[in-house]
């Protein structure tokens, strides 16, 4: 609403050309991270409570692992705090019309409901283990896949219709492949997956929001680069009309996730459960596809690559079809803790590896 | 419901087959339309037991293809589908030509051409007859639940069944032909082709009309330790008609009569033993028998409670919801009968279901010899059996409504304990109660009654021959939970069976048929089980070398658990020391401790103290433990001496347990607020 104000302000009347600030993303983003920052620190406190008295509280569940014994008890759902901040400090700061902006945003909020939805129900059964059932989460996110995939094929997409159907893959200037028939099979199994792989991630006190806000902050870059033809050119990528505003809303990401993290860290007052894992996961995966890096994502989501993969290995292959354990536990974070990591040292020490991860998939920008 | 007249119904169709059990009902209930006028036709499938024993009765038979029920995505499925079209075609054709007025199956495969066939029809207006069909088992098959919706009425045999068949069911019990019906003895001993010498006691054993494998062996077996009676006793067997490849009752039978008893031998069996492959006037058996072995079929059952007959049942274990196992124990929970439970033993290493001849014939011994017994079992045997069948259905034809209500049926129902609960509910269970109770744990403490803790364990063996690993797995931690000793055998020859799984698997990280799981949890049972046998310590070394690392670290423990109850102690502590350098922390915090307890001053000291600079605090606490035990077993002759090299070990550590203050005086207040509850509960 402020870049729409101050667009007819300083357009319209002489006095306000200062506004002309809110044409700058940079300015933008910077407003956009301070309003979410600011709200989250607010808001959670007030919420953490709210939750608390409406017992929305995290189930207990057995996973073997001693700390996870003392968590049952601490809020759940502090990702309606994340989504909410982000949405408001995007309803300020962006360009609500851009088509890039929209999808992101559609992402998250969708994927959201459904985690909404299952924290609900877990609350309500008291149980850790019973909340929506996994085929209907799966076939609610689906759901959303496939439009998503519709939408980038239609005439509605906010892409160039030259990049419709490229697969581009980090470190190569061409892009892998041109073709809307492999590349949308691609797009619907990545959103899923990826939308997932937060909430696998999700298991210890601050293990994923960092990560999250690295991966959100690196795409953020990405957009602000591919937004603008000077850079794009340079860089030698294919300019991304309108990609900027994704800026604006990695700023105001990042803002919420730090908020979040005041309240997250050691030992934890608030979770993000479900509600928040996948509309993170939902907003990542979406991100990643309208800037057309879903490879580069496999190097800078590798943290949430991995705890995904391995869980989903140890548990489909392993566990299910060849009777044994591949992975000492899985996901990886408790496979750390079982050689007897303390909790903190395992989230600290995930946080650099996606830091590093982070850095080598900024480079790519350049290095190609 | 209009029903036709009884006059009117001239042409009865019956169909259903493959064994006994569903033939005899469809006769008995034909038998109903007996009269002068009445024209009959059969409709089964060639091989069945119909092809033999409906022609005697005077009825004409036709034969259909059909093939059982494969379920689940298979090959077999094609065969099935392809049967079943054939069959149903065919029955077109015999349902046009014979035009019958009713139209009864008794379920069965055999019985599925003509009943979609006539439904077919009968959609057209091309047949005008009504169509019944009787459910023997408490639980139906997916075939029978299908039919049911195209028939006017299921007559079952169990009150649980009803549920099956919503709207369509009627409760009426098993109907027996009017032949088996009491008689005194000396008339039927007359109608016999055999005499029966005076004053012995008669046993009667079949396995159902097919036969069975594991009856006919075990009686076999059993006649030698049954030979110092033999003045006193005469065996009656109804070897069965199965005759296939892989198994031909009556040359099996022969075969090991031959195999297992001299010439002499064998001259002695014939004064009290006869076998015949069939018995076509059951009822003359029954009638002279003093005591009958029998499978734990509806049919098989209800007959012998129709006579009155105590019995000795041998359930087949493994059959789809373990129907034979539960009527047998419904009637053994009435009284009026006693079980044997089929054992899963180890025979050159390949697992199959048995029943040793001792123990056969130590049961019948000490049954036959217990007239008071007897007598007791045959009379509740007696009144266990609903009687009016037959009645109840013919009232039911004729449009008496009364037929719904009356009659003394005592149903076989579950004795609702969760003894019969299914496998994993038992698991949980005892899962739970072992957690619990931890070293006080004992399986007789959580199931009352030992014979529901004999069937479990039967049951639990069962699994171990189950085609999928999950169950064989399920099984195997069943037994050590329910305190299986006499399945150690078997447990161990599964764990030493090493055959391959196929490549793709095998690049996968799979090992074994016998997977991961399964070796490990074998190891956990037997810890469990607490026994030590030469065996048992072969199969803990082998465990030492295992490719799976669960299977080593488990293995580890179990060496830890035994201690020095090991002969072959001294042995392992070379495995056990190399496991120290495995990669795995699992395996080398288990061998630290395994050596703590097996371990001496020169053999494992050593190796412990060399692991101080381990970079796992995980392992270095471990094989602190294991010196501690090296101490306390007081092996060490000069504890002081290895002071120096025991300080080493408190490198810094990346583990610590948080202190939740808030947590700790929560907890001693609510535990306070209990006991001062408790203290006024008593007051």
């Amino acid at each position: 609403m402020i870049y729409f104000l101050g667009r007819f302000l300083h357009t319209q009347f002489e006095p306000f050309s200062f506004l002309r600030l809110v044409e700058y993303i940079s300015a933008r983003s910077i407003g956009a991270a301070l309003t979410a920052i600011l709200l989250t620190l607010f808001l959670t406190p007030i919420f953490i409570r709210y939750l608390h008295r409406r017992g929305f509280v995290d189930q207990w569940r057995n996973t073997g692992i001693a700390s996870s014994y003392d968590k049952a008890g601490t809020p759940a759902m502090g990702g309606v705090i994340i989504v909410g901040c982000i949405l408001f400090s995007c309803l300020l700061w962006c360009n609500l019309v851009n088509g890039y902006l929209v999808s992101v945003l559609s992402g998250m909020v969708f994927f959201g409901i459904i985690g909404m939805i299952d924290d609900v129900a877990k609350a309500r059964r008291k149980s850790g283990d019973h909340g929506l059932s996994e085929a209907k989460k799966l076939l609610l996110q689906a759901a959303f896949a496939a439009a998503f995939m519709l939408y980038l094929a239609s005439a509605f997409s906010p892409l160039p219709p030259n990049q419709a159907g490229t697969f581009y893959i980090p470190f190569l200037k061409a892009p892998l492949f041109d073709s809307i028939w492999l590349y949308l099979p691609i797009v619907f199994f990545f959103v899923i997956a990826v939308g997932n792989s937060v909430n696998i991630t999700d298991g210890l006190d601050g293990l994923a929001i960092v990560p999250s806000v690295f991966v959100i902050g690196v795409l953020g870059v990405f957009g602000y680069a591919l937004g603008r033809i000077d850079y794009a050119r340079y860089l030698n990528y294919s300019y991304l009309p309108g990609a900027g505003e994704l800026t604006v809303f990695s700023a105001a990401f990042i803002g919420a996730g730090i908020g979040f993290l005041w309240f997250n860290a050691y030992p934890a007052q608030v979770i993000m459960g479900d509600t928040g894992s996948l509309a993170i996961g939902g907003s990542m995966a979406v991100l990643s596809v309208v800037l057309k890096q879903e490879a580069l994502f496999l190097i800078l989501g590798g943290v949430f690559v991995a705890e995904a993969a391995s869980s989903q290995i140890q548990d489909k292959i392993g566990i299910r079809w060849l009777g044994r354990r591949i992975f000492l536990r899985a996901p990886l974070h408790h496979a750390m803790q079982h050689k007897g990591l303390a909790e903190t040292k395992v989230v600290i020490r995930v946080w650099i590896a996606s830091g590093i991860l982070a850095l080598i998939a900024l480079a790519t920008l350049k290095l190609r | 419901m209009v029903h036709l007249p009884m006059r009117d119904i001239k042409r009865v169709l019956l169909t259903g087959g493959g064994t006994a059990g569903h033939v005899n009902p469809a006769l008995a209930i034909g038998s109903i339309f007996a009269g002068a006028g009445t024209r009959y036709l059969f409709v089964g499938v060639r091989g069945g037991v119909e092809e033999d024993v409906v022609p005697r009765e005077g009825i004409p038979i036709r034969f259909v293809r059909a093939s059982r029920y494969p379920g689940g995505h298979s090959p077999e499925m094609i065969k099935f589908l392809a049967n079943l079209l054939a069959g149903s075609t065919r029955s077109v054709f015999i349902l046009l030509r014979f035009r019958p007025d009713i139209i009864v199956g008794t379920g069965g495969y055999a019985s599925a051409p003509i009943m979609i066939a006539a439904a077919f029809l009968k959609k057209f207006r091309l047949l005008r007859a009504r169509i019944y069909m009787h459910e023997q088992n408490a639980v139906p098959g997916k075939l029978n639940r299908l039919m049911g919706r195209f028939v006017h009425q299921v007559f079952v045999t169990f009150d649980e069944t009803l549920s099956h068949f919503p709207g369509k069911g009627m409760p009426a019990g098993y109907p027996l032909r009017k032949q088996i019906s009491r008689k005194p003895r000396d008339e039927a001993a007359r109608k016999l082709d055999f005499d029966i010498p005076l004053g012995r006691k008669i046993i009667l054993v079949f396995g159902g009309s097919q036969g069975s494998r594991v009856i006919n062996r075990a009686l076999v077996d059993a006649l030698g330790h049954l030979l110092p009676y033999r003045d006193s006793l005469f065996l009656i067997h109804g070897v069965g008609l199965y005759c296939k490849k892989e198994y031909d009752a009556l040359r099996d039978t022969e075969e090991r009569l031959r195999g297992s008893y001299s010439e002499a031998q064998l001259k002695d069996i014939e004064s009290f033993y006869i076998y015949r492959p069939y018995f076509y006037d059951i009822d003359n058996l029954y009638a002279v028998s003093d005591l009958v072995v029998a499978r734990a079929g509806a049919g098989s059952l209800n007959e012998i409670s129709a006579m009155g007959l105590p019995a000795l049942i041998i359930p087949k274990s493994n059959l789809p919801g373990n129907h034979q196992v539960l009527n047998a124990r419904s009637m053994e929970a009435a009284g009026a009968v006693d079980i044997l439970y089929e054992q899963i033993t180890a025979k050159n290493r390949a697992l199959s279901e048995t029943v040793s001849g001792e123990k056969l014939a130590e049961k019948l011994l000490s049954l036959v010899h217990d007239r008071e017994r007897l007598e007791k079992m045959g009379a509740l045997s007696r009144s266990f059996f609903n009687k009016d069948a037959l009645i109840r259905i013919e009232k039911y034809l004729r449009g008496e409504p009364e037929a719904r209500t009356g009659g003394d049926r005592v149903s076989m129902k579950s004795d609702g304990d969760f003894a019969l609960a299914d496998n994993h509910a038992l698991l949980m269970r005892l899962e739970r109660e072992a957690e619990k109770r931890r070293h006080e744990y004992r399986p007789e403490k959580v199931i009352a009654r030992p014979q529901d803790l004999e069937y479990l364990k039967y049951r639990a063996a069962a699994l171990l021959l189950h085609p999928s690993w999950r169950h064989r797995n399920l099984g195997v931690k069943l037994l050590g939970l329910l305190g299986a000793k006499e399945n150690i055998p078997e447990m161990l020859a599964l764990y030493s069976e090493r055959k391959p799984v196929p490549w793709y698997k095998r690049l996968l990280g799979g090992d074994f048929e016998q997977v991961g799981f399964i070796r490990r949890n074998i190891l956990t049972s037997l810890v469990r089980l607490d026994e030590i046998s030469p065996g048992i310590e072969e199969a803990l070394a082998a465990g030492i070398t295992d490719p799976y690392y669960e299977v080593r670290a488990q293995a580890a423990h179990a060496v830890a658990h035994f201690g020095s109850r090991l002969a072959s102690a001294q042995n392992l502590v070379d495995g056990i020391k190399k496991l120290l350098k495995d990669t795995n922390i699992d395996v080398t915090v288990a061998a630290a401790e395994a050596l703590g307890k097996i371990g001496g001053e020169t053999d494992a000291l050593p190796a412990l103290l060399g692991m101080w600079d381990t970079r796992l605090w995980k392992v270095r606490s471990a094989v602190l433990r294991g010196i501690l035990n090296l101490v306390k077993r007081g092996v060490i002759e000069n504890p002081e001496t290895i002071e120096d090299g025991v300080e080493k070990f408190i490198l810094t550590s990346t583990d610590f347990r948080p202190h939740f203050e808030i947590k700790a005086v929560y907890r001693h207040l609510m535990e306070l607020i209990e006991t001062k509850k408790e203290k006024r509960i008593v007051r």
